[in-house]
């Protein structure tokens, strides 16, 4: 019986779906976070490439691929498809369990899929140098990866609770040749600002995007990278379900699950928005497509609607989204890629229209989930990627109780080889099991000035 | 290196109730004796001296059971004696020896007993200096003990300065809980030694910066979102203590407080001052801390979370607090108001604020030492 589903490199996607293309609306425009008025190109040029802020715009279903990603995309890509059949036979699930997985990229994530493009048309348009925030190190060591094949500089913002925590991270980012600081930094005017009023804070992704995007419109030759949440960043991860689908289609399965982990919802957009297409113009009207968050930071499940802004210092354009407010900082939950306050706009709008739902999950019972997939299947996921993980079991527990065979797709977005340290805290016991405290926080709000 | 100091205290009859289905010790001594109970404190207390035997400590103690005998036995000369026990020895003992200890200068007092004996110990020395217990009590809900005598060792530091947190002393009814019924107060809230380096892989160890940090998010917090016209009973405790503190209110440390629209209207109430606040509001929220090593969210046996009071204020409306440097050494919360319909009513699971907007979701009973492990999957 078939494990691997593989594409042969010729089959790679040659163009990403845009599903802007196929929404039923068009989606609200970002906001100038300085004029509140619709950004222009011309808002965002100081720090995106013209080629990236068009694609961000763009209403075409499909945009090409240049060849000179692809040929670096071929280093690890067409990424396979796995049964997973002995979690299935583990589990007693008439459920068939099928898995994405993005570990094979040489950062070992999904983020490389769009840190390539992005690196790409900014080396084009003559950018020297990229600057960006990582959380966890994920996205930071991917960029470091995409920059070096293109001789460009780097500059990563790391948060600085992660910076120490997770050493190895940062080493792989020197290796690929890119330069490391904790932030907050004595580097850009939001950091210092940060750091005086609070010179032992651990940092968070909001501010860490403050920095970058500070380092990036302060320097004419540098340009930012953000690696989730904007609309191109989920068109450049639509390979992975586009993949999917004809791995899925070779041998006659189309699926009636699909599941990804939710941080600012990359990597959700790229495994769900093909079959989200599918959707939402009739062709496969019956897929449900579940997006996955922590309880600790469940922006899908109990945020609000509304325009807010990408980061703490208010730099980023405003965007409507699911948010939790752009100045609440995370509970340190060790999968910190998931540690992000906002979603991707078209992913909010998705869920918001009940195209995809979505479902929070505890600490522990995601590490249950990583340890019964490792043990099964082999493969010891990133934190990130266990929330995927936990609910695919959920819904394979579910088939086993209605006997139902259910044809369920995962994302399994990256390995766990440097999260170790969150393993050995599950297997001490001390895991906490964080949790939002959602109607402390909604009588706080309710006593805030109104402002706008 | 400078030589540390450490102040040694044992109660000699600590824990010999237990063997004996006494409970307890205090008061009980000669009734345990006569019982056939041994005094078992004193080989307790050398086994955690063994490993410190040859560090550069400097020890000053009491005479005989008291410490002496034990040093002594753990083969560590050279210490000073400051206090001649009465034969035999009560809790009055203990607090005088900690008293002539402390006039000594000590950097740590070491002692050995169970919650009788932190009692006392904290009576003498308050947060004077960090006290550490050596576990051979009946009653150990404190969170002032070493895991197990052995353990001590590793947290005095063999080099580098001693790393400090708060700790809960627990007055456990020694009457009542004879009669299983479990009453516990906050007694006191003392400095204690945490043991860094034991868990630093997983950044779990917390310090006091890092303790003091979270409580002033958690007092902010919640403080943030009190709402008019709602009343906040604060209940015991330094973590409760914050949310004063954000206020500017001089809330008591030990009791219960009454805060309305941002003011203090009543400190230190009973059961009968809270039942008159609350016929005065509509909406009132409970905040209490979790409390002692055993996570204890108040319930039966102090004056005021009586059932009637709780049913009154809704089990919705408990807020819990807690620092992350607490819940990561309490593994589960107990309930015990007195009234088991209304234990469940809290539901298995309750949420702990940890910090600005954040929380921790933390098992109700049940055995703390169960794995978590694997709950769903099978
Ligand atoms: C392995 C892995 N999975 C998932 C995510 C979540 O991000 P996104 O929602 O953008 O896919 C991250 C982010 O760092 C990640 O590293």
């Amino acid at each position: 019986m078939q494990t691997k589903i593989h594409l042969d490199e010729d089959e790679m996607p040659r163009r990403w779906y845009n599903i802007q293309a196929d929404l039923p609306a068009p989606l609200d425009p970002p906001l100038n976070p300085k004029t509140g008025v619709p950004v222009t190109p011309g808002d965002l040029s100081a720090i995106f490439p013209a080629e990236l802020i068009r694609q961000e715009m763009t209403a075409a279903r499909f945009v090409d691929i240049p060849d000179e990603v692809i040929d670096i995309l071929r280093l690890w890509r067409p990424s396979p498809l796995f049964r997973a059949r002995r979690l299935e036979e583990y589990l007693k699930t008439p459920a068939r369990i099928y898995y994405k997985y993005e570990g094979v990229s040489p950062a070992g994530s999904h983020k490389p899929n769009t840190a390539v493009p992005q690196a790409y048309y900014n080396r084009q348009e003559g950018i020297e140098r990229l600057a960006t925030e990582t959380g966890a190190g994920q996205w930071g060591s991917a960029l470091a990866f995409a920059t070096c094949h293109f001789e460009m500089d780097c500059t990563v913002y790391m948060v600085r609770s992660s910076y120490a925590q997770k050493p190895y991270r940062k080493m792989m980012m020197q290796v690929w040749g890119a330069e490391c600081h904790p932030s907050p930094s004595i580097l850009t005017a939001s950091g210092r600002a940060v750091l005086e009023k609070d010179p032992n804070t651990p940092g968070s992704l909001g501010i860490a995007i403050s920095e970058a995007v500070e380092d990036a419109a302060n320097h004419a030759n540098t340009n930012y990278a953000l690696g989730s949440v904007l609309n191109h960043v989920c068109l450049h991860q639509t390979v992975i379900g586009l993949e999917a689908r004809e791995q899925l289609a070779s041998v006659d399965e189309y699926p009636d699950v699909v599941i990804g982990a939710v941080g600012g919802g990359s990597n959700f957009a790229g495994i769900a928005f093909p079959f989200a297409g599918d959707k939402l113009t009739g062709k496969k009207p019956e897929v449900e497509l579940i997006g996955v968050e922590p309880a600790a930071c469940p922006t899908l499940t109990k945020g609000l609607y509304a325009y807010d802004y990408g980061d703490v210092a208010g730099l980023t354009p405003i965007m409507k989204m699911f948010t939790l407010g752009h100045d609440f900082v995370p509970p340190d939950i060790h999968a910190g890629g998931l540690r992000y306050h906002g979603v991707s706009p078209i992913v909010s709008r998705l869920v918001r229209d009940g195209v995809a739902r979505a479902v929070s999950v505890y600490q522990n019972e995601v590490f249950d989930a990583a340890q019964t997939f490792a043990r099964t299947e082999g493969i010891i996921p990133a934190p990130e990627a266990a929330h995927a993980i936990r609910t695919a079991i959920d819904v394979a527990l579910e088939c086993r109780r209605t006997g139902e065979a259910r044809t369920i797709l995962f994302n399994n977005t990256g390995h766990g080889h440097f999260d170790l340290a969150s393993y050995e805290a599950y297997y001490a016991g001390i895991l906490p099991d964080y949790d939002y405290p959602e109607e402390l926080i909604r009588d706080a709000l309710s006593r805030l000035p109104k402002v706008g | 290196m400078q030589e540390l100091r450490v102040g040694f205290v044992v109660n000699p009859v600590a824990g010999m109730g237990g063997r004996v289905g006494l409970k307890g010790t205090d008061g009980l001594a000669d009734r345990a004796r006569a019982l056939g109970a041994e005094p078992t404190a004193g080989a307790r207390a050398t086994a955690a001296l063994l490993p410190l035997a040859g560090r550069p400590l400097r020890f000053v103690t009491a005479g005989g059971g008291m410490g002496e005998a034990a040093l002594s036995a753990a083969g560590i000369a050279g210490f000073d004696c400051v206090y001649r026990p009465a034969v035999p020895t009560t809790a009055l003992d203990t607090r005088a020896a900690c008293r002539a200890i402390l006039e000594q200068g000590v950097d740590l007092l070491l002692f050995c007993g169970g919650d009788g004996t932190a009692r006392d110990v904290a009576d003498a020395v308050g947060r004077a200096v960090p006290i550490l217990g050596i576990p051979a009590g009946v009653k150990m809900y404190s969170s002032v003990f070493a895991v197990d005598p052995a353990a001590v060792g590793a947290v005095v530091p063999t080099d580098g300065p001693l790393r400090c947190t708060d700790a809960e002393v627990i007055d456990v009814d020694e009457a009542a809980y004879r009669a299983n019924d479990l009453r516990t107060v906050l007694h006191a809230v003392v400095r204690t030694p945490v043991a860094p380096g034991l868990v630093q892989a997983t950044k779990q160890v917390f310090e006091e910066a890092d303790e003091d940090r979270a409580r002033a998010a958690i007092g902010a917090f919640i403080a943030d979102a009190m709402l008019p016209g709602v009343l906040y009973i604060l209940g015991p405790g330094t973590t409760t203590g914050a949310v004063g503190r954000h206020l500017g209110l001089e809330t008591t440390l030990l009791g219960f407080d009454a805060v309305l629209d941002g003011r203090l209207i009543k400190a230190d109430l009973d059961e009968n001052a809270l039942l008159a606040q609350l016929e005065m509001v509509g909406e009132a929220r409970l905040v209490l801390s979790v409390i002692g090593a055993q996570g204890f969210v108040l319930g039966r046996g102090t004056q005021v979370c009586t059932p009637s009071v709780l049913r009154r204020i809704g089990p919705r409306h408990l807020l819990l607090l807690g620092t992350p440097g607490k819940l990561v050494r309490t593994p589960a919360l107990h309930i015990d108001t007195g009234d088991p319909a209304l234990d469940a009513a809290f539901g298995p699971h309750l949420q702990v604020v940890t910090g600005y907007g954040t929380a921790q979701r933390k098992r109700v009973g049940g055995d703390p030492a169960a794995p978590i492990m694997g709950e769903r999957n099978g």
